[in-house]
């Protein structure tokens, strides 16, 4: 059991490390830190809507440069390996291929995590800039003041970047498992939009089918629900709008969301590892 | 091989055997199937049919992997470590880890010379033998009874590949089996005890160097000091006992020895 942690952990390190020492992504993390700065200069609103325009840019930010760096870490994990060949100098030791697999989820999730982790900081710390100036601008006014406050620092964002790392470990799951069947890097960015895209606009489309009454053929009901079951509902995820938009979301339906990721997760994960099993090298 | 390519046959009947603390040659043009039968054995791929054992365990298996080091033709390292990171990759991978994994990484890149700075630079700015010589680290860190090395001295200049050469031979004295493949036959010449020879995925000969090499209808005698007269009257002696000279004169140097007696001291290490 500790070899096999070992060895998972030292393919995680490894990912990880490289994942670090690449130079897009150390740019496109300063590109959405610039993005989340430079959205402090708007300043033609009232606190509240400076406040709501602030979340919106700096979470859109940590989504799209997640995204990316999710769609172009993946699918470099098992493709890049296998076309630089350095998949033969690890594969020939005694690494199980789940525990491979595994580890580079790993790793890539770790490096998501920390870009998602600094990029919310700098959503904070903007935030928390942004109340201090407002502070000053409205004087004394204790009123006014809690106000601002509880715009600025509003616990629930906490749930907002649990959700947004959560969907972003979805898509890289995903791309992990089109990564262990594809041969080029391009198949799988193109497979993991593909999936995130009919993630998104299944549960429109299922709604759109119940009102127009088609489901009543089982051959659509069926096709139906294997999608719904195939394919991760990315609209759960849209709960992260609400959060920024200043509704309530409870910490049990953002827990929901974290286990029905988790649970896709595991299912993409565990396919992958047989996908690969078989795989020559 | 992929859709409506069809299927290429790359080893066919091969059948061969390789002695515990043996150096086991695998000869043969490119495409001959020696680095398919390296990847067999190590389980990156599978076989239609066959088998093969290492130490006793399946092909393959984890168990059977924990007994070999392996050294890939080409240096496909992941070059944003530096050697040490390498070592220690590879020897974490292999299940090692802590002070023991330390003190193991220091001694290999030692052995390898690339201990000190060396090992510090990123992998990307090694040459082509000291990338090698990297990995040869890093097949040894998992302290295996086997060592296979594909082409270990392809791409590698006379000094850097006499280098691998005396590692093989160290690594032998130590008890380690090595198999390996090349196409400096030479060389192979050199360390090999045994070697098979591949033609198109098929066996062409297999044995002992000694025994495939020996001509034994001939005999050869190396003099020094011998005066010119002497040496006609050794050559009529020969004939007249009814002996054919096959070759005779000043015995030439071999050019790899020449190259690199021609070396500064320094250059040769």
């Amino acid at each position: 059991m500790i070899g096999c942690l070992r060895r998972i952990s030292a393919v995680a390190g490894n990912t990880f490390l490289e994942a670090v020492r690449q130079k897009v992504f150390a740019v496109l993390l300063v590109f959405a830190l610039v993005l989340i700065g430079g959205a402090n200069y708007f300043t033609e609103f009232s606190f509240q809507e400076q406040f709501k325009f602030l979340k919106d840019l700096g979470y859109a930010a940590i989504s799209l440069t997640g995204l990316l760096v999710g769609l172009l870490g993946a699918a470099q994990l098992i493709p890049g390996e296998i076309e630089k060949r350095t998949i033969l100098t690890a594969l020939c030791r005694p690494l199980r291929r789940w525990e491979f697999v595994v580890g580079k989820y790993f790793g890539l999730t770790a490096y998501l995590a920390l870009m998602v982790v600094v990029m919310a900081l700098a959503v904070w710390g903007v935030l928390g800039w942004k109340e201090g100036q407002f502070l000053r601008a409205e004087g004394l006014d204790p009123e006014a003041a809690a106000a601002i406050r509880a715009e600025a620092m509003d616990p629930r964002l906490l749930q907002a970047v649990l959700l947004v790392g959560a969907k972003l470990a979805v898509v890289a799951a995903l791309a992990v498992f089109f990564s262990t069947i594809a041969t080029s890097t391009t198949f799988v960015m193109a497979m993991t939009l593909l999936v995130y895209l009919i993630g998104h606009l299944q549960s429109v489309a299922r709604e759109q089918w119940l009102e127009a009454g088609e489901v009543s053929r089982w051959t659509v009901r069926i096709f139906l629900a294997v999608v719904a079951l195939l394919v991760p509902d990315f609209n759960l995820y849209n709960l992260i709008d609400e959060i920024v938009a200043g509704n309530v979301v409870v910490w049990r339906t953002t827990l929901e969301v974290v286990g029905y990721s988790g649970v896709y997760i595991g299912v993409l994960l565990a396919a992958a590892a047989c996908m690969f099993e078989g795989r020559d090298i | 091989m992929g859709w409506f390519r069809g299927r290429v046959l790359a080893l066919e009947g091969l059948e061969m055997e390789v002695q515990k603390g043996e150096v086991f040659g695998l000869l043969g043009p490119n495409g001959s199937g020696k680095s398919t039968a390296m990847k067999m054995i190590l389980g990156l791929l599978r076989p239609t049919s066959g088998s093969a054992e290492v130490c006793g365990f399946r092909a393959g298996t984890i168990s059977a992997r924990r007994q070999i080091g392996f050294l890939p033709e080409n240096p496909y390292f992941p070059v944003f470590l530096s050697g040490a990171e390498l070592v220690r990759y590879y020897g974490r991978l292999s299940g090692l880890g802590g002070a023991g994994l330390e003190k193991r990484v220091k001694e290999l890149l030692e052995l390898v010379r690339l201990g000190g700075e060396a090992g510090k630079r990123p992998l990307r700015t090694y040459s082509k033998g000291m990338l090698q010589r990297a990995g040869l680290a890093g097949a040894l860190v998992g302290d295996p009874e086997i060592l296979m090395l594909d082409e270990p001295t392809a791409g590698v200049d006379p000094a850097g590949s006499r280098e691998i050469r005396d590692l093989i031979l160290e690594l032998k004295a130590r008890g380690k089996t090595v198999i390996f493949s090349s196409h400096l036959l030479e060389q192979v010449e050199d360390v090999a005890d045994r070697v098979i020879i591949l033609h198109r995925g098929k066996k062409l000969r297999e044995g002992r160097l000694e025994d495939l090499l020996t001509r034994k209808n001939e005999w050869e005698v190396k003099v020094q000091g011998l005066p010119e007269g002497d040496r006609q009257e050794l050559l009529v002696w020969l004939k007249k006992k009814g002996g054919q000279v096959v070759r005779e004169g000043a015995p030439r140097e071999k050019l790899e020895d020449y190259f690199l007696r021609s070396l500064p001291e320094e250059t040769r290490r």
